[in-house]
């Protein structure tokens, strides 16, 4: 029942990014498949021998079976998996054609992911908004309070200017000194080769970098009434098209675009994954906790 | 070339309106924001040549549709000469066979004249109709001389009234639905007493010209039976002998003795002699009508010395047969109401009923239905099995007339009749000591031979609940007092006051004998027995309740006129033919009628030649033309153009539709 709110258009009826994430992720978690040895908060580290007062809980029986011994089974209380999300706030993702626009999908989006890495994976998450350069920066913590800093930051990221990945590129690197997961949400409106190159460096100090593509379902397939004038959001330069144009040519630049991005980014060792924004976010969610599992 | 309503040019304005909203469609072309250019390629020169093209397709087609809608109403004519219309021209031959028609050899000329005009037509369509008081038309539009020919000699003296005022509108009617010119022709004799009461009756639209053919040229003296007054019923055998007294009357004719015979089933049964005035009328008075049981044939007759003999009779049918039995139930102790209602009823109806009196006790086994009508006078009580037997009567076509007097003050209801008594008015405690008649309905033939009821003094009236009963006469302060209501398939009249002398001084006013007399043959249903009619009269065969019944006609010669169907569902039939017409109606009561033509058409005046020649729309010049129709004139005739455009106007707004929609549907993405 809680997975209806997984659909962007009934969370835009939500106020409050708190609340919105925490929506997402019980209504995600609730949908999936409880197994008792996925376990999100603790991690096996080591057995210890048994001293009097200890918990009797924690006694693995199976052990004491095999070597009628006692030992306890330890679990790591912190990891050391560090999620970073690097979010677009250019001009161009505050296009939507229905009540979500992107910049609303990828908001809500960063904030299930800290929630659920937060509460649930209990991993240092922080954020980086940038557009043509960097515009904000949380630093990545398990602090008290963490999750609410983050969430203020995505509130605050309004989108404006233009995307350029090269320009805040060289100060990713200096905030990305420690191995972790690096999430980029953005519509990635530059070219395929470009956007490769200026992210593949964040590859080379042991990250894990994902790209989440957010298109709006009219960058795909555009709805023309007739001859159009068409503005760039972000530059305002116009251009005139024809739906004929857009019904041919245009889907077929946009597969063209979408496969050669999807095939260099998989070629340069970077997960990639595309989200529509009339799509439920749990598909995203799926794909962190993967990706998450993957390096235990 | 021209505009017959050039006024309607101003809306050329109009036109601005499509270059308005397709420049506006252009101009306020939204932008549309996308996320990214980077993939859109400029289709700009291409699409936007493309689209002008159809812009300008569509802009002008809606031009076009407008344009011609405008110059539709506009009207434009183009001239055309009258010759190239001329093959187009409809000839339409009007021969009167009114009554006056038979006079001397009027018909006769009047066809000879015909037949000379239509061998004069050349290739011409000529059209034959006849004119008595309406216009039969006796062939289509054909050149045929030989079909027309037939057509015009075919044409029976008639014994209608003609009117010109009807044959304008007939005229009027044809020119509408025929868009070629009429030359009408028109045969008669001009009596004067065809012409319309307005003359615009009988004006012609533009494209029919008048020639009008009078087989006469002066007026001719002759005498006539102008009216005869006559019983249509006498009952009994000893019944009375009844008067009938008839007026001779003289046209243009000098002062004459005439012998005037009163003729009964062919036999003349009295003769006498009348001095009739020059120019005038004059009076006979025959005092003893006796006929047989059944229906006689009447007739007065003049000698005939005169050109037009066929109106030297005036027919008129007389019907003896038994009185009807009418019954009076009153109280037990009321012996005025059968004194005064069966006075007036001896007095006045020649005897037509009989009335029976009996009080309510003897009542029981009378057998309702054995009585024409029923009378209840001032009843306290009504005995339960005797209403229910009323009621029943009354349902299955039986009347009924009900005085409610101080008796029947007494209950809180009229029985049968069904209102209620809201309070009972005791006049003679009010100044004036009597309440007069306020107001009362003229049409209602038993208060209007009755004279209203003036001077009548009511002491005593019941205010009843008159719901949806039709209220007759109403006295001074608005109490109903003559009601009447149909219940079922009958009528019952209310009288809210009394038939005696207590509560009203009715029964000693001379008024009374006619309202007695009026209401027993209406509520008998014989008041439109026997008598006689004019020609061209409509005959009511049968009432709201008699659908069902077949009516059965036979006409002066003996044929039936109605068709089976007509027989078993016409509501009226017009009496076209002078003469004796017997019928027997739905209600299934026999009938003879003596059918006469109007008198008007013994008046052999003719219409002056200026009246004709204003008719003709060129007064002043000679009325009488050739007896040929004359040569095409020169001159140019508007022929109005705003039908042809009304339709590619259509075409054009169709044209515009397809054009539209195919544009709209190319131009909208399928999603």
């Amino acid at each position: 029942m809680l997975q209806r709110f997984l659909d962007p258009a009934v969370l835009h009826t939500i106020s409050g990014l708190d609340l919105i994430a925490k929506t997402v992720v019980e209504g995600f978690v609730a949908g999936l498949h409880r197994s008792p040895d996925f376990g999100f908060s603790q991690e096996f580290a080591e057995y210890r021998a048994y001293t009097p007062g200890d918990d009797l809980r924690r006694i693995d029986w199976n052990v004491y079976a095999r070597t009628e011994r006692l030992y306890l089974r330890r679990y790591r209380g912190e990891t050391n998996t560090l999620l970073t999300i690097l979010l677009d706030a250019s001009n161009s993702m505050q296009f939507g054609s229905h009540g979500v626009n992107k910049m609303d999908y990828a908001r809500y989006l960063a904030a299930s992911l800290f929630y659920l890495a937060i509460h649930g994976q209990r991993d240092a998450a922080g954020l980086i908004t940038f557009d043509d350069e960097i515009r904000d920066y949380v630093r990545p913590s398990t602090r008290q309070g963490q999750l609410h800093r983050l969430l203020a930051a995505l509130e605050h990221a309004e989108a404006r200017a233009r995307t350029d990945f090269a320009k805040p590129m060289r100060y990713f690197q200096e905030f990305l000194k420690r191995r972790g997961i690096v999430l980029i949400v953005s519509d990635f409106w530059e070219s395929p080769e470009s956007i490769v190159h200026t992210i593949e460096p964040l590859r080379f100090h042991g990250n894990e970098v994902i790209l989440f593509h957010v298109l709006d379902p009219e960058d795909v397939r555009p709805k023309l009434n007739g001859p159009s004038i068409l503005v760039d959001l972000e530059t305002d330069s116009q251009l005139e098209v024809t739906p004929d144009y857009t019904k041919h040519e245009y889907r077929e630049k946009v597969a063209a675009h979408l496969a050669d991005l999807r095939d260099r980014t998989q070629a340069a060792g970077l997960g990639y994954y595309l989200l529509m924004t009339d799509r439920p976010l749990d598909a995203a969610l799926r794909e962190y906790l993967t990706l998450r599992e993957g390096r235990k | 070339m021209g505009l017959f309503a050039p006024w309607f040019l101003a809306a050329l304005a109009g036109l601005a309106l499509p270059f308005y909203l397709h420049l506006l469609k252009r101009q306020t072309t939204t932008p549309k924001p996308v996320s990214s250019l980077m993939l859109f390629e400029s289709r700009t020169q291409a699409s936007t040549r493309h689209s002008r093209l159809r812009y300008f397709l569509l802009l002008s087609l809606r031009l076009l549709v407008l344009l011609l809608l405008i110059l539709a109403f506009a009207n434009p004519f183009i001239n055309r000469n009258t010759a190239a219309l001329a093959s187009n021209r409809l000839v339409l031959l009007v021969i009167d066979n009114s009554f006056s028609m038979r006079a001397g050899t009027r018909l006769d000329d009047a066809k000879n004249a015909a037949i000379g005009v239509l061998s004069g037509k050349g290739a011409a369509r000529a059209q034959v109709a006849a004119f008595g008081s309406q216009l039969r038309l006796a062939t289509e539009p054909m050149e045929d001389q030989s079909t027309l020919r037939s057509a015009v000699q075919a044409i029976q003296p008639g014994d209608g009234h003609g009117n010109f005022g009807e044959l304008g509108r007939a005229v009027r009617a044809m020119a509408d639905s025929v868009h070629t010119p009429i030359e009408l022709h028109l045969f008669s004799d001009m009596q004067r007493g065809n012409l319309a009461a307005t003359f615009s009756d009988m004006a012609l639209p533009d494209n029919v010209k008048l020639v009008t053919h009078a087989v006469v040229t002066r007026s001719e003296p002759n005498w006539t039976v102008e009216s005869v007054d006559a019983p249509g019923q006498l009952w009994g055998k000893d019944a009375k002998p009844v008067h009938v007294q008839a007026v001779i009357a003289g046209y243009g004719t000098p002062a004459a003795q005439r012998t005037v015979s009163l003729v009964v089933s062919g036999k003349t049964t009295a003769t006498k002699s009348v001095e009739v005035p020059a120019n005038g009328r004059a009076t006979v008075d025959f005092p003893a009508l006796t006929v047989p049981y059944g229906f006689s044939r009447c007739e007065i007759t003049i000698d005939s010395a005169d050109a037009f003999p066929a109106d030297d009779l005036r027919r008129f049918a007389v019907e003896r047969s038994d009185p009807q039995k009418a019954l009076l139930i009153h109280s037990y102790n009321d012996n005025r109401s059968p004194l005064y209602i069966g006075a007036a009823l001896s007095a006045a109806a020649q005897s037509a009923f009989v009335l029976e009196s009996i009080n309510v006790n003897e009542a029981a086994d009378r057998q309702p239905s054995n009585y024409a009508f029923i009378v209840l006078s001032d009843l306290n009580a009504l005995p339960s099995l005797l209403e229910n037997s009323l009621t029943g009567y009354v349902r299955s076509g039986g009347s009924l007339l009900i005085a409610a007097g101080t008796s029947a003050g007494a209950r809180s209801q009229i029985p049968i009749f069904g209102a209620r008594i809201k309070e009972t008015r005791d006049y003679s405690r009010i100044p004036d000591r009597y309440m007069a008649v306020g107001s009362s309905d003229a049409s209602y033939a038993a208060v209007a031979k009755a004279d209203g009821w003036n001077g009548v003094k009511f002491f005593y009236a019941l205010d009843v609940d008159a719901g949806n009963a039709r209220v007759i006469v109403r006295l001074g302060d608005q109490t109903p007092l003559l009601l009447e209501k149909r219940i079922g398939e009958g009528r019952v009249v209310l009288l809210t006051s009394g038939l005696d002398n207590l509560t009203n001084d009715f029964p000693l006013h001379p008024a009374f004998v006619p309202f007695i007399e009026q209401t027993a043959r209406y509520l008998a249903g014989s008041e439109r027995q026997g008598g006689a009619r004019p020609v061209d009269a409509y005959l009511e065969l049968r009432t709201a309740r008699e659908q069902a019944q077949g009516v059965e006609i036979t006409d002066p010669e003996g044929k039936r006129p109605l068709t089976l169907g007509e027989a078993a569902s016409a509501q009226s039939f017009q009496l076209t033919e002078a003469g004796y017409y017997q019928l027997r109606l739905a209600n299934g009561r026999q009938n003879e009628i003596g059918v006469n033509p109007d008198p008007k058409e013994s008046n052999l005046d003719v219409i002056p030649d200026d009246v004709l020649a204003l008719w003709q729309g060129n007064g002043g010049k000679s009325t009488q033309e050739a007896s040929t129709p004359g040569p095409a004139t020169t001159g140019k005739t508007p022929q109005s153009l705003w039908w042809y455009i009304m339709l590619l106007g259509v075409a054009f707004a169709v044209a515009e539709s397809i054009l539209a929609s195919r544009y709209l549907g190319t131009q909208r993405e399928e999603s």
